[in-house]
């Protein structure tokens, strides 16, 4: 029998003993769907409370979707799930990678890995259909991200795909990031130490077998509209110009934008292509590198990035999916839309003052970030903003640096790179477990909490606001749409409801969560956002969006289409013939997090008091308007949250009848067993 | 080296640059076969990294089809059609592989599909999608129109090259975004 969209089997390769088993896809689907459900439920069932990340008893799950080299668009991309690294304290997260080794693997015949334990020697793993083989990663230890890919394909072909760490993960550096092809990584968790500290430079694939969708007219139909794939040309364009807003500089002799698609069989292509662009470590040679939605602030950042409303608020007239912004290819205006002049009201992102642009020393950042495989977004948000920050206010005089800290000084960055990705010294040591560890061994009061006195509002010409030099929100995480810090610019719905989104999950949500909603809700929930019913509703679709995301899988950049709300679903069912309705694949995404839940409850003492004052905090600091949130309010907008979850108000802890309602009743009985199924 | 016949090509990056979603790979594979893997595609995209400058190879139809000359079931396992378009009969093809050796290009542009079972090894050859009215299926589904056939102008314009493929550029606005469909 044909057996479709999933292969039927997940590797589970042990590194410390070097066997491999073979776990059926099919104990865990379709209940879990795929991708990150099925690693949630894999991780709550064999991972205990008291693993840390670097211990072999963690588990680095990497999962695909039943999508996933279908060639149903955005189904290339995968996802990575363990003890992150990252973030602080430790707790489970997940990471997405698009790239074309998720198809690659599917190809070899699995829709998974388990990977346990840890090598005694450096290893990388080869994985030729049902030939899994340990291999010595000694001649690659060291090696920079693309001389270890291109080191792998040297030894077992061009056609061979990896996902390899740089030396960033081999020395435990804890914003390591895992890198594939088209340089797409999985950066935000820190995966790349976990990998360093199994000893695992890399896992290679190559492939000889098949994906069968379902339903092929149906898959073309989704070709053809899903993000509404322009089908015209797009050409390599010169540019005499690089940055946005205030942060927009002339580039001598100019520089080259293509436009190229992040994963397999996706219909966009919304990763912007920089071709050759200046080397970290050449002056005579160019690099090609993809330039994403945070890196056009390594070049610049004096200013935050602007916003309009309808980048979070949709109308039927005007809905822009952000692979069309990211792309240079915003569909038209529709002027008959009664909300234009509002949707389209440009709202200026706050002075910062960070750094000026500078063309060479951003293309160094990113090269650098690439090659020793460090998360660009820690090093451009938060590293290197600090560094700003803090020299800015005179407290970085005793630190003992090596040379003047200025992050405007390309030699300084460099330096602070190789520094933190080495862990070099004492400072490199200190710095290399990433801001949130670093800021809290120098002193919280002094290197996170003093006052940077360089913001200033647009919005509110004149207004100075406050924040602190280091840009932390909560769970080691920095600030993202929040309404503060980088991409402030967002109104106060929605950085409440991006705040609420980060406060249940255990890292940054907005790669997967970007908050949207219609433009007729931002009506209904009016001036009092903290008691809105209807901006509830809205977190909670777009968080169980968010699991669908990293589960079906699809994309964020295409994700969620508010005016086709049932795509996930027809996705999955084009892709394994099994009915699933938009009912059906919701209550596959409660399910999902609700998983997540019971692993952050169980493992790491999540609890209301817990995730309430990791993340209450952060929101006092103004956002661009001078506002905040108080303590009041923001625990009536937690108790409406949980009542409509279905959790209990003082503990936060889902009851009995949710975990039944979702058919998790055995974690029902696990949290009662734990006393934490509350009364 | 023998003289290329019509054959479907790949546009320079000023025109438009391949995104490398594999598009017309998936595209090939899933009409000829129902499939998505690396021994069914008829044409290729051979990825280049890290400088993401890829390129697309596909059957060039040389005049002289050495691949048809070389088959030893030609006429059954290969066919010859009166354009000079050379077909591959599945039923009928054993999986020996000596047309791939034939191929004057390199990399050969005729694929294998690799199994242990012998029976399904079979070649996957460009055929122009000859039996399909729209044409060629990848050049219809390639996202940004970077392929197109060797004895056409090229599209001058966005609009221009949209146009020709009959492909309205925001045809879901109109059709289904809004629940007119």
């Amino acid at each position: 029998m044909t057996q479709y969209g999933y292969i039927g089997k997940i590797a589970r390769i042990n590194l410390t003993d070097k066997t491999v088993g073979v776990v059926n896809t099919f104990d865990y689907v379709p209940k879990y769907i795929g991708g990150r459900a099925v690693a949630n439920r894999i991780f709550y069932d064999e991972v205990a409370p008291g693993v840390g990340a670097f211990d072999p008893e963690n588990k680095m799950i990497y999962m695909t979707g039943p999508t996933t080299g279908t060639g149903i668009p955005t189904g290339g991309r995968s996802v990575f799930c363990s003890i992150a690294a990252n973030n602080y304290p430790e707790q489970y997260a997940w990471s997405g990678i698009g790239g074309w080794i998720g198809a690659e693997l599917k190809f070899a015949g699995w829709d998974g890995l388990i990977i346990e334990g840890k090598a005694a020697e450096p290893t990388y793993v080869f994985i030729e259909d049902d030939d899994i083989q340990f291999l010595s990663a000694a001649p690659l230890w060291g090696k920079f991200v693309h001389a270890a890919q291109a080191a792998l394909r040297e030894a077992h072909g061009d056609d061979v795909i990896s996902c390899v760490i740089g030396p960033a993960g081999e020395n435990l550096m804890r914003n390591a990031s895992l890198t594939t092809s088209n340089d797409n990584v999985a950066a935000k968790a820190g995966f790349g130490a976990v990998f360093g500290a199994k000893n695992l430079k890399a896992f290679a694939v190559r492939g000889t077998g098949t994906v069968v969708p379902a339903d092929i007219e149906k898959l073309f139909y989704l070709r053809k509209h899903m993000g509404t794939p322009y089908m015209r040309p797009s050409p390599v364009v010169h540019e005499d110009e690089h940055g946005m807003d205030g942060n927009r500089i002339p580039v001598e002799g100019g520089w080259d934008r293509g436009q190229v698609a992040c994963s397999h069989g996706c219909n966009q292509h919304c990763c912007r292509l920089m071709i050759n662009i200046p080397s970290a470590f050449s002056e005579k040679e160019t690099v090609n590198q993809v330039e994403k939605c945070v890196g056009i602030f390594a070049y610049g950042f004096q200013e935050d990035c602007s916003w309009s409303p309808i980048m979070t608020w949709e109308t039927e007239q005007n809905a822009i999916l952000p692979c069309k912004m990211l792309s240079d290819e915003p569909p038209p205006i529709d002027g008959t839309d009664p909300y234009i002049d509002k949707l389209f009201e440009h709202v200026p992102g706050d002075i910062t003052n960070y750094w000026k642009p500078d063309f060479h020393k951003g293309s160094v950042m990113m090269h650098l970030c690439n090659e020793y495989g460090i998360d660009k977004w820690d090093v451009i948000v938060w590293y290197m903003t600090w560094i700003a920050s803090c020299k800015a206010e005179g407290l970085l005089d005793d630190l003992g640096f090596d040379m003047e800290p200025d992050a405007e000084n390309e030699a300084f960055v460099r330096y602070f790179l190789d520094m933190i990705t080495y862990r070099k010294g004492r400072l490199g040591k200190i710095f290399g477990e990433g801001m949130a560890r670093a800021t809290r061994t120098l002193g919280q009061e002094k290197y996170a909490k003093t006052i940077y006195q360089g913001r200033y509002s647009q919005v509110v010409p004149g207004l100075k606001l406050d924040i602190p030099v280091s840009l932390e929100s909560a769970w080691g995480m920095s600030y993202h749409w929040a309404g503060r810090g980088y991409e402030a610019t967002i109104n106060r719905p929605g950085w409440l409801a991006i705040a609420l989104e980060l406060m249940t999950v255990t890292r940054d949500n907005q790669t997967v969560a970007h908050f949207h909603d219609t433009y007729d809700h931002l009506l209904a929930i009016g001036d009092d956002p903290c008691h809105s019913e209807v901006l509830i509703d809205s977190v909670i679709m777009n968080e169980n969006k968010g699991e669908m995301k990293d589960s079906v899988s699809t994309c964020e950049w295409q994700s969620p289409d508010l005016l086709w709300t049932s795509m996930e679903a027809e996705m999955y069912t084009a892709a394994t013939g099994i009915e699933m309705t938009e009912a059906d694949i919701n209550d596959a995404a409660e399910r999902s997090k609700l998983l997540m839940r019971a692993i952050t409850m169980r493992n790491f003492g999540r609890d209301r008091d817990m995730e309430v004052n990791a993340v209450f905090p952060t929101l006092q600091y103004p956002d661009p308007r001078g506002e905040t949130v108080t303590w009041e309010d923001w625990n009536d907008f937690v108790d409406l949250y949980y009542r409509k979850r279905g959790w209990d108000i003082a503990t936060g802890w889902p009851t009995r009848e949710t975990w039944e309602r979702y058919g998790l009743a055995d974690i029902a009985d696990d949290m009662a067993s734990i006393g934490k199924l509350p009364a | 080296m023998s003289k290329p016949g019509r054959h479907i090509v790949q546009y320079p990056k000023e025109f438009s640059l391949c995104a490398g979603c594999t598009s017309c790979e998936i595209v090939c594979s899933l009409l000829h076969d129902g499939v998505v893997g690396h021994g069914y595609n008829r044409i290729f995209l051979k990825r280049s990294e890290p400088d993401m400058m890829h390129t697309i190879y596909a059957c060039l139809h040389c005049e002289d089809h050495p691949c048809y000359e070389k088959c030893p079931k030609k006429g059954a396992a290969m066919l010859l059609d009166e354009n000079g378009i050379v077909s591959i009969n599945e039923d009928e093809c054993i999986g020996c592989g000596l047309c791939v050796r034939a191929c004057s290009f390199e990399p050969p542009r005729i694929n294998m599909v690799k199994s242990k079972d012998k029976a399904k090894r079979k070649a996957k050859k460009c055929d122009l999608c000859r039996t399909r009215p729209e044409g060629p299926a990848c050049i219809e589904w390639c996202p940004v129109r970077c392929i197109g056939m060797s004895d056409e102008p090229l599209p001058v314009t966005a609009e221009n090259a949209a146009e020709t493929a009959g492909i309205p550029a925001n045809e879901r606005a109109d059709d289904l975004a809004y629940g007119k469909a």
